[in-house]
């Protein structure tokens, strides 16, 4: 049925092929020679079993170049390559045996030495079945696609396990001098005639042949990143003292840079090529370096802090570690955290709580010198010491530098400056510089100030800090006996630098107080010789003192007119008003068969001096006839007495003069039954701030009893208002919400609609 | 050198306004005299008697409050007064009425005008809103019959009986007058 035109393609198409495998030789002479070629060729390229002969090796090369050159004239190479790679896939299953037969053994024993040796013997298959070059690149890499692609696919989840592990092996191989024995020999076809120079080296190049460089290029850089992560926690890891940075660069250096050269720089002919390659990994390092430090370190910070300034240099490696890394806010919220956790409790002394912050100020500027991170971190501390009522008073304290405080929060070499206000900003400053980029809305740029000034402006003013100043020393002055007030000046003079002359005049008036009392008693001693030494205070000047409401008795009594007699003589327009119980005596108390010495506080004196005139007291009458004193003061001034065995406690509540000692009563050691220890209270002397505050509480009350009563109910904010005709009310509104509330819970006022009211009684 | 020179300034000044606040015969003194009135009154717990300004922005319109003393013929009533300062105060009374109708020989009972001698013509600067108060308190324990501006008050005196019917009569309870 063929046509004459079929019948001539075809005739046209046999010529054709005939001509291409014959090549022009005689006869089909060239045929012949193309199917011997063809079938050595075969032959020749035939994959395998490495455990058969190695017969194909001892072909006649000569011959099997000839042959290829014969095809590849013929143009059969690509059908060549097409037979070779469908024999590969009938041989396969041999290298699966063998990859199957390693991975159990090292799932078994888990021991990289059978990963490696694994990889060697894929790498004999691989050697084993690879064509050779004349047969030219296009096949070889037709060749070593497909084998990898097998390979990989027939390698079980575990061998990345393995691999990761025997490359982290390498670290070690690539710094001992001898091969370990687990490693397996060298592969022939790795062998070169010099031995390596490392170990690790045909590892590497093994891989490299396989292509598992590329494949698991992030597996390998996970292992290096691991390597870095356990050398930094283990060398870091609280060592605070030292810069650690710096060492472990040199550490990357000397230890990692020498390993990245295999996995990252292989073929570079020169260290000079090597390391343009490794450039851009080793940043890749260096910046995880910098990254798993500053990690710790932000971990560490709290502790950090804690150890200031013997901590410094981990401070200063984490600044350049932040520079390097954006950790800034994890910083931040790490530090918070442990503020919140470890410092900002009830449990916390305020003392410390102070210490600590100021430990945080100074390593804060030291990482980070604008002071962004400070103002965040510092915030929820300022905000928590404001809420603690001793804050103010523990500043005050450090800042006249209370001795027995232990270390003061004010570093003794730092020049003492004054208070610094909040700056605006100055744009005409040549060295300005914008808010940092992490700024907050509300930070402030406040310019790096000394700690007192950070620490006073937790308070929106300091008059707070004047007055407690002002109850502080009036304290510290009336407990010094001695005289001797030259601390207390200083003190003041320091703190006329930091506030200001103005602000502290007060105090000023009070110390003068002191030096001008030493001289008016100079002057009326020398009128009249006298056994009594007042100190003659300026009411309006010192905060209020506690009013004593008690009355001398007896011989003290006298002496004390005398004394305001010779007084009034000498400054005729000032009264003294005695604050009796302030102050000691020195008695000698003359008994009838001893004479006791002793210095005593007033109320003691007073009543001792009321046994002179009978032997038997009871507690009511004492207290009647030295006015009006706590029962529970009075009862611990009695028993000073009976402890000193000059009184003892006859009945309940009555006690009686022993004039001749008991015995084994006044030898506290004696027969008597152990007294409950001595409460010894200090009853400080001036009313601290808050009870000043109670103080004028009362007095804003009264004005609220007034307006209430003359102008019936009225709202919060009529009151608050109306409160103004009281002399310096400064309170809020939510603050006198409050007062409001507690007077109406003691049943004071009714409230009504918003409206308060008196409750009628 | 130079904060001393700053920290003088501020108080010179503040030493010369003081002065010409107390020179000066302006409302300031009579403010600061009014106020301090107010914070004596409020001090001192006299019982019964009791004062305070309407409003926070007058300090010369004020309320009281005047409770009859015990054993008195007034006592448990509550009497509610205005007390009015004139500009040239204390060198002039103030003027007081009575809010609360009050049945008293030397009460107007309509208009609540008192008729007390030292609120004509024995004024005194030395007298103060809480003596006023005091003398208006033992006042009602202790008309002036003599002087009378409520005649049938003054009459009925010295028949208690009649005199509590009538001063009941009059007499209405401050309760929940709201806000002055």
């Amino acid at each position: 049925m063929a046509t004459e035109a079929l019948k001539r393609q075809i005739a046209g198409k046999w010529q054709n092929a005939f001509a291409r495998l014959n090549r022009d030789q005689e006869g089909i002479t060239g045929l012949l020679a193309f199917s011997e070629a063809w079938a050595l060729a075969t032959e020749f390229l035939h994959p395998r079993d490495l455990n058969g002969s190695m017969a194909n090796k001892e072909l006649d090369m000569v011959k099997v170049r000839l042959a290829v050159e014969t095809l590849s004239k013929s143009k059969m190479l690509p059908i060549l390559l097409e037979n070779f790679l469908e024999d590969m896939r009938k041989q396969q299953y041999l290298i699966t045996r063998d990859v199957n037969q390693f991975m159990l053994q090292y799932e078994e024993t888990e021991d990289v030495h059978h990963i490696a040796r694994l990889v060697y013997r894929i790498l004999e298959w691989y050697r084993a079945w690879v064509p050779i070059t004349e047969l030219g690149h296009t096949i070889l890499s037709a060749y070593t696609l497909t084998f990898q692609t097998h390979v990989y696919s027939i390698l079980p989840p575990s061998f990345s396990r393995g691999f990761k592990k025997l490359v982290n092996a390498t670290f070690d191989l690539a710094q001992s001098p001898v091969p370990p024995p687990w490693l397996p020999p060298t592969p022939p076809a790795l062998q070169s005639p010099v031995p390596p120079p490392r170990p690790d080296l045909p590892l590497w190049s093994a891989f490299e042949q396989l292509g598992l460089l590329d494949r698991y290029e992030s597996l390998i850089s996970s292992v290096c990143y691991e390597h870095i992560e356990a050398h930094i926690l283990e060398t870091c890891s609280k060592r605070w003292g030292e810069r650690m940075l710096q060492p472990l660069r040199e550490w990357m250096t000397n230890r990692i840079v020498p390993w990245m050269v295999m996995p990252y720089a292989r073929g570079a002919r020169s260290a000079e090529e090597a390391r343009s390659m490794l450039q851009g990994v080793g940043s890749r390092f260096d910046f995880h370096v910098c990254k798993t430090l500053s990690d710790l370190r932000t971990r560490e910070i709290f502790d950090i802090i804690i150890d200031f300034p013997d901590s410094q240099p981990a401070l200063e490696d984490l600044k350049e570690c932040l520079q390097r890394v954006d950790q800034r806010t994890q910083l931040v919220q790490t530090l918070r955290k442990a503020n919140r956790k470890r410092l900002l409790h009830p449990g916390a002394d305020t003392k410390d709580i102070l210490t600590q912050y100021v430990s945080i100020i100074r390593c804060l500027r030291l990482v980070d010198p604008p002071g962004v991170l400070l103002f965040k971190v510092a915030d929820p501390i300022r905000r928590y010491l404001r809420e603690r009522p001793d804050t103010i008073r523990c500043i005050v304290a450090s800042l006249v530098g209370d001795g027995e405080s232990g270390d003061s929060l004010v570093d003794e070499n730092e020049p003492i400056q004054p208070l610094q206000q909040m700056q605006v900003e100055d744009y005409t400053d040549p060295s300005w510089e914008p808010e940092p980029i992490d700024a907050g809305p509300d930070f402030r740029t406040n310019k790096p100030s000394d700690v007192i000034s950070t620490l006073v402006s937790i308070y929106d003013s300091k008059d707070l800090f004047v007055r407690e100043l002002q109850v502080l020393l009036a304290q510290r002055l009336l407990a010094i006996t001695d005289g001797n007030f030259d601390r207390e000046r200083r003190n003041i003079e320091i703190l006329k630098i930091r506030f200001g002359e103005a602000a502290l005049q007060v105090c000023e008036v009070m110390l003068r107080d002191m030096t001008e009392s030493k001289r008016t008693d100079q002057h009326v001693q020398s009128q009249k010789h006298m056994m009594l030494h007042p100190t003659i205070i300026s009411r309006h000047f010192w905060p209020p003192l506690q009013a004593g409401k008690f009355a001398m008795p007896g011989q003290f009594k006298l002496i004390q007119d005398d004394y305001a007699r010779e007084f009034h003589s000498f400054k005729q327009d000032k009264k003294l008003r005695w604050l009796p119980h302030l102050g000691t005596i020195r008695l000698e108390i003359e008994l009838q068969d001893r004479t006791i010495p002793v210095d005593v506080p007033p109320l003691e004196a007073a009543f001792i001096e009321l046994f002179s005139e009978k032997d038997t007291w009871t507690v009511d009458e004492l207290i009647a006839r030295v006015g009006s004193v706590d029962r529970s003061a009075a009862i611990k001034s009695l028993t000073t007495w009976v402890d000193m065995g000059v009184l003892k406690e006859e009945i309940s509540n009555q006690y009686v003069l022993l004039e001749v000692a008991e015995d084994g009563s006044s030898v506290s050691t004696g027969g008597a039954p152990p007294r409950p220890a001595r409460v010894i209270e200090e009853v400080s002397a001036v009313l601290t701030v808050e009870q000043q505050q109670a103080e004028q509480m009362r007095v804003y009350w009264k004005f609220i009893e007034g307006m209430l009563t003359n102008l019936g109910t009225l709202p919060l904010d009529r009151i608050q208002t109306m409160l103004k005709f009281a002399p310096g009310y400064d309170r809020t509104i939510e603050q006198l919400g409050a007062f409001m509330e507690a007077a109406r819970r003691e049943g004071l006022v009714t409230v009504a609609n918003g409206m308060w009211k008196l409750s009628r009684t | 050198m130079e904060q001393l020179t700053r920290s003088l300034a501020p108080a010179r000044t503040s030493h010369k306004s003081a002065v010409a606040g107390s020179g000066g015969e302006g409302a300031g003194s009579v403010t600061k005299r009014l106020s301090n009135e107010l914070m004596t009154l409020m001090m001192s717990s006299s019982p019964g008697i009791s004062a305070f300004p309407k409003s926070d922005a007058n300090l010369f319109e004020w309320a009281g409050t005047i409770e009859g003393a015990p054993s008195t013929i007034y006592a448990g009533l509550t009497f509610k007064i205005s007390i009015s300062f004139p500009p040239n105060y204390p060198y002039a009374a103030p003027m007081i009425k009575f809010d609360t109708p009050c049945y008293h020989p030397n009460v107007d009972i309509s208009g609540g005008s008192i008729c007390l001698d030292i609120l004509q013509d024995k004024w005194s600067a030395v007298y103060s809103v809480q003596t006023i108060l005091l003398s208006l308190q033992s006042l009602l324990g202790e008309p002036n019959n003599a002087s009378p501006l409520n005649p049938d008050a003054a009459h009925l005196w010295n028949s208690p009986e009649e005199f509590k019917a009538q001063l009941m009569r009059y007499y209405r309870p401050i309760n929940d007058e709201g806000s002055a």
